[in-house]
């Protein structure tokens, strides 16, 4: 540095000469604002320093909230994923116990509002192992007086009946199993015929003549014939019809969910089940002698625990006229009812 | 070419006489101060240019000519009543510089180079005025006019005669 001055020792002594003369008059004039140039040129020479300071601090904090600390934010993130998953857990575990809670709570009020019928709440702890069968395993047997051909049924509809009793458990056959069979009526026209499982998940309704009209959705209740259910058990409603020979070909949509069965009904008599007992019974009579449409699937269908509160109401486009003959004998027969 | 470089040794390097060029600068200074109250035509001669110019291509030292040429500028700013110190300085400053410079490497002693020098150095010296005003003062000075034109022949045409009689104040080698 001072070799390079001493060889350009003129031309060094001008740079600085210039240079005091230039800060002398940078100390004289004054720009905008009554500022002085020299304080201006000190501003314009800080300031992207200044800038630069800030943004390598913002970087370096940034980096360092990034990156450095995210080992904390690791551990805090596992920590927090841990406790959401038992949180999940518990949730999961609080809507079960709830949903249980509304099963029971519906099975107790359908006990309670009928309490001349002697009826038992069991729990579904099985399944058939071949699929071809439609039936289930209850945690009720013959330690509970459970017997052969007890109805079963949810305060939704009716599910089946039991075929097989042990010590402590029971199996119930379900009523869209191809050997179940349940004596069964129109609650309009009260027409009578069977619903018949047909190893579909949709059981079918026969015996029932062409010319008789039906709508989708037509309530179809228990005939009390077959010595299982009681009468006017809902059983589901009419999901599509086809003309058949002899017979009509109806698709029956249970009201009972016989895939998601959890807690059931088991009716311990023929008792019939009177709804008088059912304040929402009370309620769907009462709309239906204001002239009420009939109800026209089972979620439009008088919530009165599985029970049509009053099949008068339903009046019959034709009155049938029911035959004594078996059903595979005429078209117009009253079909037998098989005992399974 | 060399500005800063030595002096070529065939070149001759004047003498003054001691307290010459102080005086004669001080006179310089004194007579455009004074000349200035009796009329604008005063204005067309730069006595403190012409005599920067002559000391520095006269004596050819770099240095001293830049020296001169800033105190000389500091000087002149600090008689006038508006210019802030430092713009005739710095601007007599480089022209002392160059002065020197030239004045070692070419012939300075005949009247029409010294026209010559004496009118590039008017202009150069009024280029970088108005430079300097410009980026300092923000002022919008003019780099060329016709009446900087007129002055600087006025000044060249002036400065050979002063040039001439000041060339009586050298010391005899």
């Amino acid at each position: 540095m001072i070799d390079t001055f001493s060889r350009h020792r003129p031309l060094s002594l001008l740079a600085i000469v210039i240079l005091v003369q230039v800060l002398l008059l940078a100390f004289q004039i004054k720009r905008e604002n009554n500022v002085r140039l020299v304080r201006y040129w000190a501003v314009e020479l800080m300031t992207p320093l200044e800038r630069l300071g800030t943004w390598t601090f913002s970087q370096v904090g940034g980096v360092w909230g990034g990156y450095v600390g995210l080992r904390n934010t690791r551990a805090e993130n596992e920590r927090l994923r841990s406790e959401l998953d038992k949180l999940r857990l518990r949730t999961r575990e609080l809507e079960s116990r709830s949903a249980e809670g509304q099963r029971l709570s519906t099975l107790l009020n359908f006990h309670d509002a009928h309490p001349e019928a002697p009826m038992l709440a069991a729990q579904v702890i099985g399944a058939s192992a071949d699929p071809t069968s439609h039936t289930l395993f209850i945690n009720r047997g013959e330690r509970d007086r459970l017997r052969r051909n007890m109805g079963v049924i949810t305060p939704d509809g009716v599910v089946g009946k039991i075929v097989e009793v042990f010590p402590s458990t029971a199996q119930v056959l379900l009523i869209n199993d191809k050997d179940s069979g349940v004596g069964a009526l129109f609650a309009v026209s009260r027409t009578h015929g069977v619903v018949r499982g047909s190893g579909d998940p949709e059981p079918h309704m026969e015996y029932v003549v062409n010319e008789e009209k039906l709508q989708p959705g037509d309530v179809i209740v228990t005939s009390g014939e077959d010595r299982i259910f009681p009468k006017d058990l809902l059983i589901g409603t009419v999901g599509a019809t086809k003309p058949g020979n002899p017979f009509q070909i109806i698709s029956v949509q249970p009201a009972a969910r016989l895939d998601r069965l959890e807690d059931v009904i088991v009716l311990l008599s023929l008792q019939e089940l009177a709804p008088k007992k059912s304040e929402e019974g009370s309620e769907a009579a009462g709309a239906a002698r204001d002239g009420a449409q009939p109800p026209q699937s089972s979620a439009a269908a008088p919530k009165t625990f599985g029970i049509v509160t009053d099949p008068n109401k339903f009046k019959p486009p034709v009155a049938p006229v029911p035959s004594a003959a078996p059903a595979n004998e005429t078209p117009k027969a009253k079909p037998a009812v098989p005992q399974q | 070419m060399n500005i800063g470089g030595h002096s070529e040794p065939n070149i001759e390097v004047h003498k003054f006489y001691s307290g010459a060029v102080l005086g004669t600068c001080l006179l310089a200074l004194v007579f455009q101060a004074f000349l200035h109250k009796y009329g604008r035509w005063s204005e067309l001669i730069d006595l403190p240019l012409l005599v920067t110019i002559y000391f520095g291509v006269s004596r050819r030292n770099p240095v001293s000519g830049l020296f001169l040429g800033a105190g000389i500028g500091i000087l002149q700013d600090a008689l006038s009543h508006d210019n802030p110190i430092g713009m005739y300085g710095i601007a007599k400053t480089i022209v002392g510089y160059l002065a020197s410079s030239v004045g070692a490497r070419i012939d300075t002693e005949h009247p029409l180079s010294r026209f010559g020098l004496i009118f590039l150095f008017f202009h150069f010296h009024q280029a970088i005025l108005a430079l300097t005003q410009r980026v300092l003062l923000n002022h919008s000075a003019p780099l060329f006019t016709i009446h900087l034109f007129v002055d600087s022949l006025v000044t060249a045409g002036f400065g050979v005669i002063l040039f001439a009689l000041l060339d009586r104040l050298r010391r005899s080698s």
